[in-house]
Formats: C-alpha cells, structure tokens, sequence
C-alpha cells in the first residue's frame, strides 16, 4: 500500500501525553541501581512507532534498537562520516552500477550465515508495495523499484528488483536507475541491514524479537511501553571492540521522568535531555553530559498543496522574517538549539552558513511590510499546530507571540496529542493551519535533507507534509544524483537548495543540539547520527 | 431534631385551621435553621476573613483591569527577551517563560478559575439536586433506574474521566471544561439529596401534610426542600474550591483551559520546567490557587458549623 507515509520524528516518543507515569521507570530488575559491576546500561527510548522490522522502522526510537541488533554495509564514524561496516568495500565507476564486497565472519543470531543474498531478500522486501514498508521510498534509487510499485490498487508483477544482482556468496553488485552519488552514504541507513531466512517465514513474529547479524542479540521479546533488552553476542566480529555487555532499552513516554531517573542513577543513558532538564543538568551531571551538534532541524511548515492561504511565498517569508530566532534559542531552548539558517544541517558536506540571509533574520517592519504586499492571510489569523507529547509548547507559543506581534495579526498555537496525529490530519487534508515539523537525516549527505522532504515523489512516498513541488528543483536533485564527484554533487544540491530558500516551503527556524547526560556507570561515549555509537562506550 | 418531633398527627377533623397553622408554624421553623444558621456564621471570625477574600477574588474576577494597568492581550504584552527575570518594581511578580508579566497573568487568571467554580458548582447542584430529589421522592423503580444511571457518573473519577472527555472532544475554555466537571461531579450532590429526601420523607409533618390532603409538589417544595437545604449548601460552599482546583489540575495536565486563555494550573504547569532555576514563575500562580481553594474550603467548613444541627 503506497501512501503510507514515513513519520521521522526528532527525540521525541511518540507516547500519549496522559501517561505521563505509566512508564517502566523505577525498579527495573536488569541494570537498575545495584548492577552496577554487570556491564549492562539502560537507555531511555520512546515506544517504538512499530515491531522492530528494520525495514518498517523510520524514527529513531526503533531505529536505536535496529543499530544494535543489526550491521549494515556503512556505518557513521564519531564524526559523521560515513565509513564500511560489513562491508570490505563499495566501488562504482558511475555511481551507477556499485560492486559491494562483504566482510567475512558475520553471522545472524541463529547461526546462518550472512551472505550477499540476505541484503538483496532484505531489499526486495523493503522495496515492495504489498509489503506496506515505511522506509519503502528509500529504496526507489534502485534499478527495478518501480516494477515492485505499480500504484495503489495494482499487485507488483514480480517481488524481485532487476538492479540487484547476487554475484557470489560474498559479492552483490547493485544497478541504480539513475547516477546517484550519495548512495553509499544512504546504505549506513538501519533500513539497509541483512535480514535472515527466519524472517520472511514469520514477519510479524521477527518484529517482537528481530534475529540480527550486528554485536548485541535479543534477551527475551520487545516488552511493549515497558523494555528490550539485547546481550552482547560473542559471534560477532564486532564484539570484542565492545565494553558493553548488555542493553537495556527502557520505554519513556515522557522525557522528564527519564530525565529524573538519570539523576537518580535508575538510567544510564538518556539521548536528549528535555527542556526542564537544560537550566540544570550541567549541576545536576558533573562530568557526564555531553553537547553534539545533531542532525535535526526543527521547520514551521504549511499545508501549501491544499490551503491557497499559503501559496504565496511572500508570505510564508514574512512569517519566517517575524520569527526571533536567537531569542527563542536562548531564552525557550537555554542554548540547546541554535537559529537555523539554512534547510541543510551545519554538520553535513555543503552546509553554508548563513544561506537563508534576510528571509531568515529577524525584522519585524520589514516581515510587516512583506505581510501586507503579500496580501496577507484570510481575516488576519494563524494556527500553529504541535504535539503536546514532545518539548514544544514553549517554543510554539514563543513563535506564535512574535509573529502575532510583528505582524499584528492574531496567532493561536493548537496543541495535537501525538505528532502523528497532525500528520494524519495533514494526509486526510483536513488540518488547515501551520505545523511543527522537524527532520533529522538517515543519512548524512545533503540529499537527505532535500528529496525526502520537498520532493514531488515525497508527497505520496515520503515527507512532503507541505505538498511543495518545483520543476526546478525537481531538476538540480537529478543533477546533483548524476554528478560524477562529491563536491560537484554538492554544488548541485546547494542548487536546488537555493531553489527551496527562494521559495521557503517550510519555515526553518533552529538546528538541533544533543545534550546528552549518562550515569556514573559510564566513563565515556559518542553519538552519531542519532544513536550511541557501542563500540566508543567506555564503562567505569 | 426536636422541631420535627414537635408536630402530631392529629385525627381531630374540626381542628383543620389548627393543623393549617402547625403547618405553616413548621415551614417557618424550618426556614428559622436558615435564619439561625446565618445569625450564627455573622459572628464567626473565620466567616469574616474567607469572605473577604472571595469579595477580593470577585473584584479580581469582575474588573482585573482595576488591579493592573497592564492587558494580557495587548500586543507586546510578551517580551521574550525578559523571559524568567525576577521580580522587580514594576514587575512584583516577575516574568515567566515566555516573557509575560506574572502578575497581570495571575490578576486576569483569577476571571476563568472563579467562573469555572461557580458555573460548575451551580450545575452539579441544579442537576444532582433536581434529579437527587426525583429519586428520593418517586422512590421504587424510577429510584433504582436513576440511582444506576448516576453510578455510571460517578464511577469515573474526576481526573481521569475529564482526561478521557477531553482528550476525545478537546476543550480549551472556560466553558467546556465546566461542562465536563458538572458531567462528572453532578452524583454527588445527587446522592446527598437523594440521602435527605429519603430521610424526610417519612418523617411525621410530612405524612401529615399528605394526609392533610397537600399535593405532592407542595410536600416537595414547602415541607421536604428547605430540610435538604442545609447539607445541600454546604456541599456546595466546599465543591466550589475543589472545583477550582481540579481545573486547574485539569489545566496543568493539558488538557483543560488552553492557551491563549490564561489559567494558573496553565502557569504552574509551564513554570515547572524552570522551578528549580526560578522559582518564582511557580510559585505565584501556585499562590493564588492555594489562597483562592482554601478560602472556598474554609468558608464551606464554617458556613457547615453553622447550618448542621447536629453540630451544635
């Protein structure tokens, strides 16, 4: 079923506000208080948005989960770069036809052997329409995905796409349709992982306890809203550089509750602290915090395809132009966020500083003038809406006074229960207003941060919330894919991203920073890309 | 009790003007416990300071725009760059998160938690009442039918069954989340009435009013009400101040009274983050909750004293 759309949400659980206690916080029996000597850690996670089938998992919270269970071809090093996992090598004279070599040693948890094959099944599957896999637009750049895509309502012909060819046990070579630079880079995804044969005799029992091919294994079944625990397996390759020798991921549905039990010492881990946590945690943690530029980026977004109110981008840019973003950095996020000022993160290759200009800068008579050219909105009133479970009430509330203030219009903020909620509503086309919206990449390259969200093929198949389309920019993605070198790559991303800050879809307004806390249990660890990267965890 | 056991039935059939006037003689006793009640409170110190407090808190509600030059909803009332500063002069009360003066907030808070306590207590008590006293006095089947249906209400425990409204339909003003809370809080009143009913109905004057040939709406309004009357008010005086603060429980969890109307449980529950840093964007509008339930709790405890004849 297409149209099943991809939720990317950024360190938030997406949990139902009410619950704000009925977590698996307090007396966990595995790593809570006493273990301290077992080698196990826990780490705060939201409730996964589905089982844990890597293919089906496009948010972060499953997907930290999918990074210990499983080893995909590349992987992201502490900085961001994107370096071979199980892969000996991955070579292409086009960027069109790749030649993938496997590392020898990798076996699944049961035993089997991890083989080019397991890749390709694991693809195909991903890949094919009747299988309704969220993470199924990623896998278009490969030759053979329309076959397995025919539209809603048309069974695909075949379950096998032609772009990849199994060589030998420990060679596949994969046909793209198209030149695509980033590809490589895209693989470091969890949706690229191997999966083995017991997965496709029962889907649905795999996503309760995933047999994976990476360093840790699953103890027991995932424990819906309470806990997954995986144990380190001794087989893997990776292993030995492993401190590690459990994890405990524990299910928050509220980020100041687990924020709580770090301090307590009833949690080792926890990725983001929430807002409450930022004016103290520096006091609260000595030494065992952490801040990382993070990969997110946190949009106002508008329903363009559908509410004409918003088809002028004039007035989307007076609107951005109302917005403060240094104060609103400052004083909402104490420093946690810094003021975005262009769509592309400022940790990936092709970020320029200050790309947005004056359509990102705050000035209030020259967004006024801009609001009144533009024609304005229909009886002078905006809606933001935002999902009560994550941190964003504050600065939803912060954007709506600015821009009610600058632009002297009346704005309401309109709190929805989850995020998903909102997105429902966007794809039922009954939700008119503004949103929250925020994307933190799969993987890092520019491209991620561009086709996923504003592309045409993004609107049935991805992100594209806003239902944003242009020819052009349509045009410099194409180019940028098909571009022979890195760099010349990323002239034409930064192309099409001119083409987005001219016609400014989405509002940008703040780059994210990690402000990670851990307990004393640990000495030290890095994160890449949203998830802890094990083999760096140094216990005490 | 002695007023009630005064009466006798009397067979004597030339002394109807007699019974006419014990009949009379009782209604005016009964509407004496009222006038004894309120001589009684008038002298109690305590009755003299919560009243006060609510005539303040009234004032508040009625015209904020006395207490503060400033308005909540002027533009530029929010000035981020002044996010969470203290108190100063000018500011008594400081700034919150989102730069708004705490004290204008706090003032004009005051309007949505008085009329939520009053609009809903009103409600619970028409509808509990009304239905408390069809029970009592129908009795039988529709007692039972109606004694089951209220069972239904009443199972759902305020919090949790405004939670469950109100994450379903949503809410966000003053009214709404009254409604809700009069949905909810309405079978306890009914019980009590219904109680009181049942407890008077038997009683003498009112088999003598019935034998006297009185109509069944005459027993209800002139002989059984003003019995029930006493704990009925009480009830009311105390629900008033849980009311309010059950908004404001309702406010902070999200889900009652929404921004941009202003509520305390609104401005303690987006205060909280920072409490540790600033304590004071907390415990302001934690203040007022506080001195606000207390004074309708207080003056339920003493208006309670005064009107319960076994307390004397």
């Amino acid at each position: 079923m297409r149209g099943a759309k991809s939720a990317k949400w950024v360190a938030i659980a997406a949990v139902v506000a009410l619950g704000a206690t009925a977590c698996g916080g307090g007396g966990d029996d595995s790593s809570s208080g006493g273990g301290k000597g077992n080698g196990v850690v826990s780490v705060e996670i939201g409730e996964p948005q589905n089982s844990l089938v890597p293919t089906n998992t496009y948010e972060t919270e499953g997907g930290q989960v999918i990074n210990a269970l499983f080893t995909g071809l590349t992987k992201l090093d502490a900085d961001n770069k994107v370096v071979n996992a199980m892969a000996e090598s991955i070579e292409s004279k086009d960027n069109k036809v790749w030649t993938i070599k496997l590392k020898s040693g990798y076996t699944f948890h049961n035993g089997e052997k991890v083989t080019a094959q397991s890749f390709a099944d694991a693809w195909n599957y991903g890949a094919n329409q009747t299988n309704a896999q969220q993470t199924n637009p990623l896998f278009s750049h490969i030759a053979g995905y329309a076959d397995l895509n025919p539209g809603e309502g048309k069974k695909p012909t075949t379950d096998k796409m032609s772009g990849l060819k199994v060589v030998d046990d420990s060679t596949l070579q994969v046909t793209l349709s198209g030149a695509f630079s980033a590809f490589p880079s895209q693989l470091s995804f969890t949706a690229f992982v191997p999966l083995p044969t017991a997965f496709f005799k029962d889907p649905k029992a795999f996503g309760e306890a995933p047999i994976g091919n990476g360093p840790f294994k699953m103890s027991g079944t995932f424990k819906h809203n309470e806990s997954i625990s995986v144990v380190k397996y001794d087989k893997s390759p990776e292993a030995s550089k492993i401190e590690v020798k459990g994890v405990n991921f524990k299910v928050y549905s509220n980020l100041d509750t687990a924020y709580k039990d770090l301090v307590a010492g009833n949690l080792d881990t926890l990725l983001t602290i929430p807002n409450s946590g930022l004016p103290t945690y520096h006091k609260d943690l000595p030494g065992h915090y952490m801040d990382t530029a993070d990969s997110g980026v946190g949009y106002i977004g508008f329903p363009i395809k559908y509410n004409k109110a918003f088809q002028n981008a004039d007035l989307r840019k007076a609107i951005s132009m109302s917005i403060d973003r240094a104060t609103i950095s400052s004083k909402i996020f104490l420093g946690a966020r810094t003021p975005a000022d262009d769509y592309i993160s400022p940790i990936i290759d092709g970020y320029r500083k200050g790309a947005c200009g004056e359509a990102c800068t705050y000035n209030p008579s020259a967004a006024k003038e801009l609001y009144t050219k533009s024609g304005g909105l229909p009886g002078n009133t905006l809606e933001i809406g935002y999902n009560a479970d994550g941190d964003h009430k504050a600065w939803i509330e912060a954007v709506a006074n600015q821009i009610q203030q600058s632009l002297g219009i009346k704005v309401t903020a309109k709190p929805f229960e989850q995020f998903q909620t909102i997105l429902n509503d966007l794809d039922a086309k009954k939700y008119q207003g503004a949103f929250r919206m925020a994307w933190s990449m799969d993987y890092p390259d520019m491209e991620n941060y561009l086709r996923p969200i504003f592309s045409k093929e993004a609107i049935a198949n991805g992100s594209n919330y806003s239902g944003y389309t242009n020819e052009d920019f349509e045009k410099f993605l194409v180019q940028g894919d098909q571009a022979p070198t890195h760099e010349e790559a990323i002239k034409k991303y930064q192309a099409a991203d001119d083409v987005l800050l001219k016609d400014m879809p989405y509002i940008p307004v703040y780059f994210y920073t990690l402000n990670t806390g851990f307990s004393d249990k640990i000495k030290s660890l890095k994160i890449a890309g949203h998830q802890i990267l094990w083999d760096t965890v140094k216990l005490s | 009790m002695s007023e009630k056991t005064i009466e006798r039935p009397t067979t004597d059939e030339a002394a109807i003007a007699k019974e006419i006037e014990a009949e009379e003689k009782a209604a005016a006793r009964q509407a004496s416990l009222l006038r004894d009640g309120w001589a009684d409170l008038r002298k109690r110190p305590m009755f003299i300071v919560t009243s006060l407090i609510i005539l303040v808190l009234l004032a508040l509600a009625i015209a904020p725009s006395l207490f503060t030059a400033r308005s909540p909803f002027s533009d530029g009332f929010c000035q981020l760059q002044n996010s969470m500063t203290g108190p100063s002069s000018g500011h008594l009360f400081g700034y919150d998160v989102q730069g708004c003066d705490i004290y204008t907030r706090t003032v004009y808070g005051t309007r949505n938690s008085i009329v939520v306590g009053v609009v809903t207590t009103t409600a619970t008590t028409l509808i509990g009442g009304l239905v408390g006293m069809l029970a009592g006095l129908i009795g039988g089947w529709a007692d039972a039918l109606l004694s089951r249906i209220t069972e239904v209400f009443a199972g759902l425990p305020l919090i949790i069954g405004g939670l469950l409204i109100m994450s379903i339909w949503g809410g966000g003003d003053v009214w709404s989340v009254s409604f809700i809370m009069a949905i909810l809080g309405w079978p306890q009143v009914y019980r009590i009435m219904r109680g009181e009913v049942i407890a008077n109905k038997y009683n003498d004057y009112v088999t003598a009013a019935r034998a006297l040939g009185a109509g069944s709406w005459r027993i209800a309004f002139r002989h059984i009400l003003p019995n029930t009357l006493a704990p009925v008010i009480v009830i009311t005086t105390m629900n008033l101040g849980v009311y309010i603060s059950a908004e404001a429980a309702l406010s902070y969890l999200g889900i009652g009274i929404q921004y941009p109307n202003i509520s305390w449980g609104v401005m303690i529950s987006d205060a909280q983050d920072r409490f540790l840093t600033s304590p004071h964007a907390l415990m302001f509008p934690a203040g007022a909750l506080s001195i606000t339930v207390l004074a309708f709790i207080m003056l339920g405890d003493v208006v309670r004293d005064a009107f319960d004849p076994k307390m004397r």
